[in-house]
């Protein structure tokens, strides 16, 4: 984990409410893993005072750059739209957090997404897909064209089911689709992140099929490298959810266990 | 080169910069940006004498150039913090001082003695904004007989620097430090972040989990230089300043208000590299403008003929 100043590549429109921020970073790029964030600083701002925290969505093959896919929600982002353009450098500090783990045998998993939830598993995705792992993603938002990095999925081979709520053709949930595949598919891990439905729903089927099964969280930071304590969420510490417990988010997550936070 | 040194209630630190308790390192570990040892002192998390999980989310908001939040100091157990944190923190080859928080009078005297006993820490920073339970849930450092039981009980059980952090209120303040001194502490330390409170208008319910919180960071420095510039004029002790500090110039306006040493904290989440920057910055600008002593700097806001009064210790 460093803090650089990582100048701009690109900052552009990439479908829906999000835009796309490419940095130079080779020794963050270098040593991130899948679920793993970054947390963004607007430079000389009071308000924003506090850094924004984002997922990684890819980096490219060399590991030299690394992409944000964020939605554009209030000031921060509205700020990073507009001063992040090339020949600027971002200050960022990362990787933080800890990651996906891909176990060392899987050959098929489930990628499971919702809204800015998605952004957080198309690097997931391109790891498998380097390690022969074949990747189902399973994504919905409320439109279509937020449906972050569809294409990135099909590009990998597998197969990819969408549901916007804005579209009445769209009868069947993500979460249909998933079942409905698992009848027939034999998933070695799921992954999810963007929804308590869908951890609830992905940690159920995880549960029927003895798989292991993770989701990336979310919290409101203060530092985003474990100092200041503000990040927790309340956990279940054992798997019948009979005793519970807070954890940050920042270190010990983002990435859990669905038991972990299923109902917790 | 200037001298930075400066010797605070018996604390000698190379230079006049620490941290805010609670805004810096995880658990005795602390190199993740700079080597701790730039600092001149260093003040981890405060510790309680039990285990404590804490305040529920949410913890932290963000409000204009500052920080609302309600950790509620969460505490490893004792035996973690004896065996895990406190050999880790002995290691450092800087001053430690390691703040301490309790939810009785013989809570803090309990904490005091065993944090003395554990043989690590150059001083001992007891952390006054706890609410005492037993005088309808006013916070110990907001009533001078409260401050004044509870240095007296801590003084008792350590030959260590004891420093008192105060809570910052004004109407209390200077009674406050006033019993304080009286009871034998060697120094002060301010402010702690002051009571806040957001209410989403949509909810109409307090946005933080625990509902009352606290407000730091650069939205309540002048309100801390305030008070470090009063309690210069109303005590002898020397002073901790602190409170939305972030730049080489806010260390210098801490100690022209009476400060001897200033503490980085909110910045910190933000701007991690701020205190070593400051660091650098205030030696430049102490060079540019013929400053060879550190010390020359505290109090300089107060008229030159300005004395400090007489200490006011009873035992
Ligand atoms: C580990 C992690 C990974 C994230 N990854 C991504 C990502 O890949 N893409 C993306 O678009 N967003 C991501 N986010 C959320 C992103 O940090 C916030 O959307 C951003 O900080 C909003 O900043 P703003 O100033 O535009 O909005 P603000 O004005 O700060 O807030 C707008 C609204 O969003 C809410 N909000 C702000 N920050 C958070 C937060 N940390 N958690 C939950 N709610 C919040 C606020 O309460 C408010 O209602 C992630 C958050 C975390 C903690
Ligand atoms: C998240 C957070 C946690 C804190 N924890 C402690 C603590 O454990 N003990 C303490 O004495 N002060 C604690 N403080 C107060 C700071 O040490 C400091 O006194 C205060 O925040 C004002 O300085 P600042 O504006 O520079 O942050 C905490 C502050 C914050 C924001
Ligand atoms: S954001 Fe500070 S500890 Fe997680």
């Amino acid at each position: 984990m460093e803090q650089i100043d990582a100048p701009v590549v690109s900052n552009v429109h990439l479908t829906g409410e999000y835009w796309l921020l490419e940095v130079e970073a080779p020794s963050v790029a270098a040593a991130l893993e899948p679920g793993q964030f970054v947390n963004i600083r607007i430079r000389d701002s009071l308000a924003p005072f506090l850094r924004r925290p984002f997922s990684v969505y890819r980096v490219n093959p060399e590991k030299t750059r690394l992409q944000v896919a964020y939605k554009i929600l209030g000031n921060g982002t509205r700020l990073m739209k507009e001063t992040l353009q090339p020949g600027t450098a971002c200050d960022l500090i990362g990787p933080l957090g800890k990651g996906f783990e891909l176990p060392e045998d899987a050959k098929t998993i489930a990628l499971v997404g919702r809204g800015i939830g998605i952004a957080a598993l198309p690097m997931l995705a391109d790891l498998a897909a380097a390690r022969g792992v074949t990747s189902h993603a399973f994504l919905s938002a409320r439109s279509r064209d937020n449906l972050v990095g569809a294409e990135i999925f099909a590009s990998h081979g597998g197969q990819v089911f969408t549901h916007a709520d804005d579209t009445p053709d769209d009868v069947a949930l993500v979460t249909d689709h998933l079942l409905r595949m698992a009848e027939s598919t034999a998933f070695d891990a799921l992954y999810v992140c963007g929804s308590n439905r869908l951890i609830r729903q992905v940690d159920q089927l995880a549960r029927a099929r003895g798989i292991p099964a993770q989701s990336a969280m979310e919290q409101h930071m203060a530092c985003g490298f474990g100092d200041c304590h503000g990040c927790i969420i309340e956990v279940n510490l054992d798997r019948d959810g009979d005793t519970r417990g807070y954890r940050e988010v920042c270190h010990h997550g983002p990435v859990f266990d669905t038991w972990e936070v299923a109902n917790a | 080169m200037p001298d930075l040194s400066i010797t605070i209630a018996g604390i000698e630190m190379k230079n006049p910069l620490t941290v805010g308790s609670g805004t810096y390192g995880h658990h005795g570990r602390f190199s993740q940006f700079f080597p701790v040892e730039t600092m001149g002192a260093l003040v981890p998390k405060t510790i309680r004498p039990h285990q404590w999980p804490g305040n529920p989310p949410q913890r932290v908001l963000e409000v204009p150039a500052g920080l609302h939040s309600s950790v509620g100091i969460p505490s490893i157990p004792w035996e973690q913090f004896e065996t895990e944190d406190a050999p880790r923190l002995k290691a450092l080859n800087l001053p430690v001082i390691q703040s301490v928080i309790g939810r009785t009078e013989d809570e803090y005297a309990e904490v005091v003695r065993r944090c003395t006993e554990l043989d690590a820490f150059a001083g001992l920073e007891l952390n006054l904004s706890c609410p005492n339970l037993k005088q309808g849930g006013l916070d110990f450092g907001y009533d001078p007989e409260a401050a004044f039981r509870l240095v007296s009980r801590a003084r008792q059980q350590t030959d260590l620097p004891l420093i008192a952090k105060l809570a910052p209120d004004y109407s209390s303040l200077v009674p406050v430090a006033q019993a304080i001194e009286a009871a034998g502490a060697d120094a002060v330390a301010l402010v702690n972040a002051p009571r806040a409170m957001c209410i989403d208008a949509d909810t109409l319910k307090p946005m933080i989990g625990n509902g009352v919180g606290a407000l730091s960071g650069p939205a309540i420095k002048p309100m801390a230089v305030y008070m470090v510039w009063t309690l210069y004029r109303a005590i002898s002790l020397p002073i901790f300043g602190m409170g939305g500090v972030a730049t080489y110039r806010d260390v210098i306006e801490f100690m022209a208000a009476g400060a001897a040493a200033v503490a980085f904290g909110t910045v910190s989440y933000v701007d991690p590299m701020a205190l070593p920057r400051a660091l650098r910055e205030l030696e430049a600008w102490m060079v540019q403008n013929g400053i060879d002593d550190v010390t020359q700097l505290v109090g300089a806001a107060h008229d030159a003929d300005f004395e400090r009064p007489q200490s006011r210790r009873v035992a």
